[in-house]
């Protein structure tokens, strides 16, 4: 006797066998869903920290957006991320400003209405910032700043020690070197202490020298470690010095306690620059204005400057009073206040230069040359 | 051979095969229910991402960009270029060092566990066992972190008896302390289980012969456990071989591994199809590695 | 005898020296979730609980950790059902090509998460599925196939051969033999799948983070803070997650044990010789 009959088996059987071919396509679609039924979203590609609650806690409040963030650590990465997601994935893009006519030129970003924002209020020579345009157009908004050069252990180092990046060769630090996973700002930084002015623009020769100048660091290294690293490095006092690593490190350390010092060495040093850009196929751009008016005012400049990933100095001069206002132990410490000497004198001074990407090599010759570095 | 026999003659007959035409046919569809999911899903998801990751190793990248293009420039580029040459031989190195020192360590844990504690306590320890792989890897790789700095736990106690401090992050220990706490355990259970299943009759008859302590660990304990000890390694082998937290964060990144360099190939220019080849190269080691290592678990002469 | 006893308590304290090696990192990670510096560093900074204030107030842990329960269970069920088939079709039939079929069922986990999370991304991005929830569960569900796979084959062996042939002989059809019989025998052998395969997707950070987007799991969320910050909040997040994880464990436990206990005691399933 047979209890189940031809036709309720085969029933059983192509009902399965739908479950288990549908169930990928009903999962993508729910999953879609729950995404898509929420409007009130704004994305941002960024630097580690911008999208976390001590950012954007009291704009996602006051205006009902959720903003949600995707991190890169690196100029390159942002590209890559970029170029390999779905148009519409990101409504705001924060961009390092060597990459911004790169973006530009990509096509991933829109044209901005200078009105929409508080440029007025900035430092003059932030109004004017070279790459806020592509073509005299606006298409950047510079959102925050810093200076790199070295930072050290100042319970291990004095200040003299490390008023020249020597100190990098220098038996004392050896195998004490730290890196930060970048070839950019650490290359550069060696380029400047090479006498390279402005130390992005040099020949094949220069180069070379450059290339040995990194290779001979070898034996000095520590670790070349994640973003992170930079500070648990310093703290367990694996690394004493790091080149291509500034303030933005070194405050946020010195506030846990930790004996870490910021300096810009005699041979100059280098401005980070980051700007809010909107992407082109955003479709949110509303939500994406509104993200950049908050982040660019002095409300959401003083959330940037003291956020808990790193410190920041502000291009808003009018966000510098109110820091001074609500804030004026982390005004000290960023050196933002306006009466003493401040960080914009040190801009004046000039030995910082704006870091840029390599202008006669390709971007994937230096990296290479630091993958080469980082395997010996 | 006990255990030889358990497994290949279980060819009973299904009821079919004494049915009529209709019951053939209902048997058919139950068959195919049942070996069609698993087909089915692993070629539509795991089979074609992969060889679409082997088509990929084909294309090139222009501005950030991943085209379409039939190109071996990436083949050439990433085997010419000797970072990666040393990145294959040292991954390759950690991978078989970290296997025989996982293997090496945990053989007199596995063999105590087994013959030196009671039924009760060889549960508790197996739970315990089982209990990391409920924890986070990378908590626990973050946790090794704050025992083994210089001014770390291990380092402070070793200061007391006026030893140190040792350089324990960063280096080759460090990466192996991570690879440790990812296979440490689970190396130890499968050698456990392979060991637990000897007969204990083997043991005692190799006793009554005269068979000293450890004559009879090398002779014939290990020998009987042959298969469970190489699969342990093995699994060692492959889980260290493409881990990727160890190296970066308790390594630092330097010097790198072929993980590091693949994630690296994605970062820092968007170079998918040199990352392809990097991660068909891992693929092809692990297979060859696999493949080596179950033909000689499982080879004949091994067995007297 | 002096000698092997000797031996035997060596063991037993090499035996506890590797379960200490094994926990360190576990007890390290839970004492210092209560350590007032950030910086975590020898000794203590302090007692506080200001990092589980942190930790739990942040909607992103708490999102990351509702997509991980969501995850989890969606692909440990799709595993496992998958899973069981496809063992029971091993233990079952013969046929063409079944080498490769069980080479298809087994190669998964033999293939780094990293690398399938990148094969994952490039090819669920081609086809339109990648930046969700749904990528994360369809990749973890290639991963896990195989645990479950091999748990329920396992236990296969172990049923008397002519177990399901009597239930043939006495008229019962392969659907219903297989509801009757074989899903009985194996449930606890489910049931583990089950738990395993959840355990695999509850830890897995590397495949889901190429795919998640910005659907962040816990795992992902951790590496996310790890290569950001140097955070206690990642000794909370596991601390949390480890304990929550050992509840289900042991209220698994108890629930199989009050169930199970005369079903599979003392049975010996030693075939041929």
């Amino acid at each position: 006797m047979n209890i189940t009959g031809p036709r309720g088996r085969s029933f059983i059987t192509r009902r399965r066998l739908m479950q288990g071919g549908a169930a990928a396509f009903g999962l993508a679609a729910t999953s879609r869903a729950w995404a898509q039924s929420d409007d009130k979203v704004v994305s941002l590609l960024s630097w580690p920290g911008h999208g976390a609650q001590d950012v954007i806690g009291d704009f996602a409040k006051s205006t009902g957006l959720k903003v949600q963030a995707k991190e890169y650590t690196g100029g390159e990465e942002m590209m890559a991320l970029l170029q390999s997601s779905p148009p519409g994935t990101y409504d705001v893009v924060l961009s390092d400003a060597e990459y911004v006519s790169q973006l530009q030129a990509a096509g991933l970003i829109d044209e901005l209405n200078p009105s929409d924002y508080p440029l007025d209020d900035y430092w003059p020579q932030f109004q004017q910032f070279p790459a806020n345009f592509v073509d005299g157009k606006l298409h950047g908004i510079m959102v925050s700043f810093g200076f790199l050069g070295l930072v050290y252990n100042s319970a291990v180092l004095s200040r003299e020690e490390v008023e020249s990046y020597a100190i990098l060769s220098s038996e004392k630090v050896k195998g004490k070197v730290g890196m930060y996973d970048w070839y950019l700002p650490n290359m550069m930084c060696l380029s400047l202490a090479e006498g390279n002015r402005p130390p992005h623009d040099i020949d094949a020769a220069k180069f070379d020298t450059l290339k040995k100048g990194l290779f001979d660091l070898a034996p000095q290294m520590s670790g070349i470690g994640a973003w992170s690293s930079v500070f648990s490095q310093l703290t367990n006092k694996e690394s004493l010095v790091m080149p291509g690593v500034g303030a933005w490190a070194a405050l946020l350390l010195e506030q846990g306690g930790v004996p870490i010092k910021s300096i810009v060495p005699k041979e100059g040093g280098l401005q980070w620059t980051e700007m809010l850009t909107i992407a082109a196929s955003s479709k949110r751009k509303d939500a994406a204005v509104r993200l950049v008016q908050y982040l660019t005012s002095p409300e959401g400049q003083i959330r940037e400057a003291t956020k808990s990933a790193y410190w920041a100095s502000m291009p808003n001069k009018k966000a510098w009073a109110l820091l001074n206002e609500k804030n004026p132990k982390a005004a000290e410490r960023l050196e933002h206040q306006l009466d003493k000497r401040n960080v914009m004198d040190e801009y004046k001074d000039g030995k910082i230069f704006v870091r840029d990407v390599p202008k006669q090599q390709p971007i994937e010759d230096w990296n290479e040359a630091w993958t080469e570095f980082k395997n010996m | 051979m006990a255990q030889h026999a358990q497994y290949s003659d279980k060819e009973s007959v299904p009821p079919a095969s004494r049915g009529k035409a209709s019951r053939q046919e209902a048997s058919r569809v139950f068959a195919l229910a049942m070996a069609l999911p698993m087909a089915v899903w692993q070629c539509v998801f795991f089979v074609a991402a992969l060889a679409f990751l082997a088509v990929m190793a084909f294309w090139s990248v222009q501005n950030f960009r991943v085209v379409p293009d039939f190109t071996f420039a990436n083949w050439v580029k990433m085997f010419s270029a000797g970072y990666f040459q040393q990145t294959y031989l040292r991954t390759f190195g950690y991978g078989a060092m970290a296997a025989a020192i996982s293997s090496v360590l945990a053989f007199p844990c596995a063999y105590g566990i087994a013959f030196k504690l009671p039924r009760q306590a060889q549960r508790l320890v197996v739970a315990c066992l089982i209990i990391p792989y409920f924890t986070s890897y990378l908590v626990r790789t973050f946790a090794w972190k704050i025992l083994l700095t210089d001014n770390g736990v291990i380092n402070a106690v070793l200061g007391w008896v006026g030893l140190g401090p040792f350089s324990m992050m960063s280096n080759l220990f460090a990466v192996m302390i991570g690879y440790l706490t990812l296979i440490f355990p689970i190396v130890i259970l499968l050698q456990y289980f392979s060991l637990a299943n000897i007969d204990r009759r083997l043991i005692e008859a190799a006793h009554n012969l005269r068979c000293g302590a450890f004559s009879t660990v090398f002779r014939v304990v290990i020998p009987s456990a042959k298969i469970g000890l190489i699969l342990a390694a093995t699994f060692a082998f492959i889980l260290s071989f493409g881990d990727f937290v160890s190296p970066s964060f308790l390594g630092n990144n330097k010097p790198p591994t072929l993980s590091i360099l693949m994630v690296d190939a994605v970062k820092s220019g968007s170079q998918w199809p040199r990352a392809a080849v990097v991660a068909l190269s891992m693929i092809a080691t692990l297979v060859a590695v696999a493949f080596l290592a179950m033909s000689t678990a499982y080879s004949r002469e091994g067995r007297r | 005898m002096r000698a092997a006893g000797l031996v035997t308590w060596i063991l037993r304290a090499y035996v506890c020296l590797a379960l200490l090696f094994v926990f360190a990192p576990i007890i390290t990670s839970f004492i210092y979730s209560f350590d007032a510096s950030r910086y975590a560093a020898f000794p203590w900074g302090g007692f506080s609980t200001q990092w589980y204030g942190e930790a739990l107030a942040d909607p992103a842990v708490a999102s990351s950790f509702r997509n991980t329960v969501i995850v989890a269970l969606l692909s440990a069920s799709l595993a496992t059902a998958i899973g069981f088939a496809a063992a029971y079709t091993d233990y079952r039939y013969k046929f063409f090509g079944k080498n490769a079929y069980l080479a298809l069922a087994l190669l998964p986990p033999t293939i780094p998460a990293i690398i399938l999370g990148l094969a994952m991304l490039v090819f669920l991005s081609r086809v339109s599925l990648s930046g969700g929830l749904h990528s994360i569960i369809i990749s973890h569900v290639v991963y896990a196939i195989p645990f479950a796979m091999a748990l329920v084959r396992l236990r296969l062996s172990q049923m008397p051969a002519d177990l399901e042939a009597v239930a043939w002989n006495l008229g019962a059809g392969q659907w219903l033999t297989l509801r009757s019989v074989i899903l009985p025998f194996t449930l606890p052998a489910i049931l583990a799948a089950l738990f395993l395969t959840m355990a695999v997707s509850f830890d897995e950070y590397a495949i889901a983070w190429f795919v998640s987007g910005f659907s962040e799991t816990l795992p992902v969320h951790i590496l996310i803070l790890l290569q950001r910050e140097v955070s206690p909040k990642v000794n909370v997040i596991g601390s949390v997650a480890f304990i929550i994880s050992m509840t289900l464990i042991v209220v698994a436990q108890i629930i199989l044990f009050a169930r199970a206990p005369a079903k599979t005691r003392g049975r010996s399933f030693k075939t041929g010789s």
